[in-house]
Parts: structure tokens; C-alpha cells; sequence
């Protein structure tokens, strides 16, 4: 049980009615914060879709969408929504290349992207679902290389079952 | 043949046990919208433009899959559409918009012609200066690109019951370490509580006469209510971007999530003050280690002094135990250190039949009370 101070008051019981009910603990605590499961890699993957390509298990993944005109990179989640993106439509990126289209536009919004998804806290992406064959041209290869060294890691951590 | 199947079933639906048809579910009418590939001549294929490359259907297909249907489809059903919430921001500043478009123009015509760019790109040897791009980041399409992370975060539903705000200006936060070490605070990296333990450096362009409030809550962080949060740090009627000038409401307390219970956010608010607000009724006496009076609620505060300021900065962290917290739970809070387990959720088993079909025999084993396994034991 817990006592409380007396009601008269008094500088030295203050304190201790301050801090007495500071022990009173609910037995359930419940974390409200959404990326909390992913971060501790317990939250669910989406493992169905089985028969159709690309596959959805992950927490975030990373898509590189290379148009006729401009470079654009998503981090997004299984059901869509976007979290982090850069793009070379940006004002900020277009200004400082030459085309922004192309390898050295690849390279550079690699680069970008790799420094805002370790502001935001996403350490780890999916970046598997590309058309195999695409993996092999040469923007595609800098852009990983180019996030692999921003410092994010480009295979997710296994969910923890037991 | 359908109407003596309907009214058959319709009958056994009113009474007794009805015999199961799908004839029930579904009856004949006009579909709700246009069916798919209608707008596809099947008689001149020839004619259609072929897509030639994978990606290009891809693309498509995936566009395709994005667009709302009039039929029910997965997207629907996981991802209800969300109403519009209100906007408790500022309201954007309208720039000249013709000038910037101009200016911009001039510069990519002066790139376009410069040799020493294009000889790097073809080269591939081009790197863009990142600060600098960062720099403009946060001038152009920062503020929307933090608002979606901190939607994604859950930060408006946790803290303002799902009113959004854009974070037009940019709050630099970092906490300084002993070799002159600095750990920034972005929009959800991780910072430990170790470094997090004395009240960080913070800065944000303002003008001179402006009278502005900050604000660190933990919405996660509450021991005994999962609504509402702790109140880490509250400093009132801030003359322009000088902390320590302002009026401390609430002094800093380092963070202390609980061991076991995970990633806490912790989110610094900046809210713009119209004019000198009177926060008596928020302050908390100096030395406040006690958990009851630093229980907040942001949207209690925020509708109390709704009037008088709007939010305009944003910046947060995710934080983990570590073991400087229980150094904070013994001496700063006197008490003992809680610590969590992780409880899974039980698994889902659908309600037992008599005589399941195509099921092993450790179906017996999943609505058993007692833990006798049939499998594994010879």
C-alpha cells in the first residue's frame, strides 16, 4: 500500500507526496507508436501474395521509378504509402545536375535519398522488387551503391517468431 | 430458373435451416461502373499500341492497381479512404510565383550550356553538394516531406486527435556530448537517452519581436494511461529564437522509456505565439520529478491557448531503453524501475467444427485447455 502525506502542508512532505505515487505502475503497458513493432522487428510482414509479383513482406521498400524525363525514388510501405521520396523534380536536386535523367542522376538521388531515410529512422529497406534483368544496367548498380554507402542497409532484418 | 432457387432459399433463410446456394448472394443486375478492358476493340487488336518493354506494363499495371474501383477490392477494405482533417498550421506564404519560375528557368539554361557539368555527367563524376541541397530541401519541400513522416509516425493522431499541420519552419535541434560530439534531432532518427540527458541546443530562423513556445512530450511513454503523455520540457514566450530568455514552465527532463516496451517518439512542438500569453495554469513547480503532475495532454493545452498560437515547428526522435534510464528512474524519480515483457497477441483459431476437413491431427491440440501434443511424442 501506499501512504499519503497529511493535508497540511509542508515543505518537506511536498516532496514526498511528489514523488510517492510515482511507483503506482498500470500492469499493462500498451506502446502507441506505430513504428515501434517494425523497429523491433516484430511487427508482421504481409507474407500472402504468393502468386503474384512483386511480393509485399516488408516494412519499407525502396522503388526506383526511372521516366522517360526525370529519376524519382519511394521508400513506402506494404500498403502504399509513401514515407520518404526524392526526386530529381525537386528544385533542390534538378538545380545542381546537368540532366535529370541518366547514371550521374541515379548516382547523386541515391545519394539524397540515402541521407533522408537515416533522418527519418529507416535504417533497413526492401530494395529486391526490381525486374531482375533491369538490376544489371548501369543506374540501377550506382544508385545501390550510391545508398549502400549513405549507410542504409538494403535487406531487411528477419521478424522475430518466438 | 433463378426465382424458384431465390424464393427456395429466401424461405429457408425465414425459418428452419436453410440449405446453403450461392444463388442467395447474388442476383442478376446491371454492373456499377464500366467493366475492365471495355474500352478495348477486340475486333482491330492489330491496331492496339503494344507495350514492347516490361517495364513500361509494369507501370502501368501498377498505376492501374493504385486507381479507386467501383468494386470491392483489397486496398478498400485494408486502407478505409480517410476524411480531410482540419489544418491547425500557419497558412503558407504566397511568393511571387512568376519571379522564382523565371529565376529557376535562367538557372537551368546557364547549367544546360555549361561544358564543365556536362563533361562530369557524361563521365558519371558528378556530386551534388549535399548540405547544400539539404539546405534548400527544408526551404522548398521540407515542410510537406516532414508533415507526411510524421503522419506515418502517428504523431497528429496521438497528438492533436488527427488535425495535421505543415512545419513551415525549421526546427534545428541537437544535443551537444562531451567531445564536442553533436547528435541531431530529425524527424524520427534514434537518439539514446544517455546522449539525451541535459536539454539540447535549439534553433529556428525568427524575427525579431516574435514570441514563440517549445514544447517536448512523450506520447508513449505514460506508465499508467495509454492516452495521455509526459510532459519532458515546456518553455513559454520565447523572444525570438533565444532559449534561454524564455520563461521556463517545466524544466528539462532527460527521457526514461521503460525497459521492454520498445521505441518511444519524443516530439518537440514549436508553436508561434500571437502575442504574450499568461501560462500559469502549465507551469510546474521547479524541481518536478513527480510522474502525476508531468501528465499532459496536447490537445488539452493546445485548445486551451488555441487562439493565441499555432504549431509551426516540428522535429522528433525514436528512443530506447538504455541503462543511463535507470540511473533516472532511482535518483531523478525515486522510484523502482519497471520493466516489460513483450505479450504476443494469442493466435487466431476459427471456432471448432465437429468434422473438420483436410485438418492434421494437432487440430484436436488448438482448442485444448491443457498442453498434450499428438505430434512429436513417439
Amino acid at each position: 500500500g501506499f501512504r499519503f502525506a497529511s493535508t497540511t502542508a509542508s515543505l518537506k512532505t511536498e516532496t514526498e507526496v511528489d514523488t510517492s505515487e510515482n511507483e503506482i505502475v498500470a500492469p499493462n503497458f500498451t506502446n502507441r507508436n506505430p513504428r515501434n513493432l517494425e523497429q523491433m522487428a516484430l511487427a508482421r510482414k504481409e507474407r500472402g501474395w504468393k502468386t503474384t509479383w512483386p511480393k509485399r513482406e516488408f516494412w519499407h521498400r525502396l522503388r526506383l521509378e526511372r521516366t522517360q524525363h526525370y529519376v524519382e525514388a519511394f521508400v513506402e510501405r506494404s500498403n502504399g504509402d509513401v514515407v520518404v521520396s526524392a526526386s530529381t523534380r525537386e528544385w533542390a536536386i534538378k538545380r545542381h545536375l546537368y540532366s535529370p535523367k541518366g547514371v550521374a542522376a541515379c548516382r547523386n538521388l541515391g545519394r539524397v535519398i540515402a541521407q533522408r531515410c537515416l533522418e527519418a529512422g529507416i535504417n533497413f529497406v526492401n530494395f529486391k522488387a526490381i525486374i531482375p534483368w533491369e538490376h544489371r544496367c548501369d543506374s540501377i548498380q550506382e544508385f545501390e551503391k550510391a545508398v549502400k554507402e549513405g549507410g542504409v542497409v538494403l535487406h531487411e532484418p528477419r521478424r522475430i517468431y518466438r | 430458373m433463378a426465382a424458384p432457387l431465390l424464393s427456395a432459399a429466401l424461405r429457408g433463410a425465414r425459418g428452419g435451416r436453410s440449405f446453403g446456394t450461392a444463388a442467395v448472394l447474388w442476383k442478376r443486375a446491371a454492373p456499377l461502373g464500366p467493366m475492365p478492358n471495355e474500352d478495348v476493340d477486340v475486333a482491330r487488336l492489330e491496331e492496339l499500341q503494344r507495350y514492347r518493354s516490361f517495364a513500361r506494363y509494369l507501370r502501368q499495371a501498377e498505376r492501374a492497381g493504385r486507381e479507386p474501383r467501383w468494386w470491392n477490392t483489397y486496398r478498400k477494405h485494408s486502407h478505409p479512404p480517410a476524411e480531410p482533417q482540419p489544418d491547425i498550421g500557419l497558412p503558407p506564404e504566397r511568393l511571387s510565383r512568376a519571379e522564382e519560375l523565371k529565376e529557376r528557368k535562367r538557372i537551368l539554361r546557364e547549367n544546360r550550356r555549361n561544358a564543365e557539368m556536362e563533361r562530369a555527367a557524361r563521365l558519371r563524376t558528378v556530386l551534388i553538394p549535399l548540405d547544400e541541397v539539404r539546405a534548400e530541401w527544408e526551404r522548398t519541400s521540407g515542410p510537406f516531406h516532414k508533415q507526411r513522416v510524421a503522419k506515418h509516425c502517428g504523431l497528429f493522431r496521438d497528438l492533436f486527435r488527427g488535425a495535421t499541420f505543415t512545419p513551415w519552419v525549421a526546427l534545428r535541434v541537437h544535443y551537444s556530448q562531451e567531445d564536442e560530439y553533436l547528435v541531431p534531432v530529425y524527424y524520427g532518427n534514434m537518439v539514446t537517452p544517455s546522449e539525451a540527458s541535459s536539454p539540447p541546443e535549439v534553433s529556428y530562423e525568427a524575427d525579431k519581436g516574435s514570441l514563440w513556445t517549445l514544447l517536448l512530450t512523450n506520447p508513449d511513454g505514460h506508465l499508467r494511461d495509454a492516452d495521455s503523455e509526459y510532459l519532458h520540457w515546456l518553455v513559454t514566450n520565447i523572444p525570438g529564437s533565444d532559449i534561454k530568455a524564455g520563461k521556463e514552465m517545466c524544466h528539462y527532463l532527460p527521457p526514461f522509456p521503460a525497459m521492454g516496451t520498445g521505441y518511444h517518439r519524443f516530439i518537440f512542438l514549436l508553436f508561434k505565439q500571437h502575442g504574450p500569453i499568461d501560462f500559469s495554469q502549465d507551469a510546474r513547480p521547479t524541481p518536478c520529478y513527480s510522474l502525476k503532475m508531468r501528465t499532459f495532454s496536447t490537445f488539452d493545452f493546445y485548445r486551451k491557448h488555441n487562439d493565441a498560437m499555432t504549431p509551426a515547428g516540428l522535429a522528433f526522435f525514436q528512443c530506447q531503453w538504455d541503462s543511463s534510464v535507470t540511473s533516472t528512474f532511482h535518483q531523478l524519480l525515486n522510484m523502482r524501475e519497471p520493466v516489460f515483457e513483450f505479450v504476443r497477441p494469442p493466435p487466431f483459431h476459427p471456432p471448432q467444427v465437429k468434422f473438420p476437413r483436410h485438418q492434421p491431427l494437432r487440430y484436436l491440440d488448438r482448442y485444448r485447455d491443457t498442453q498434450e501434443p499428438t505430434y512429436g511424442i513417439y
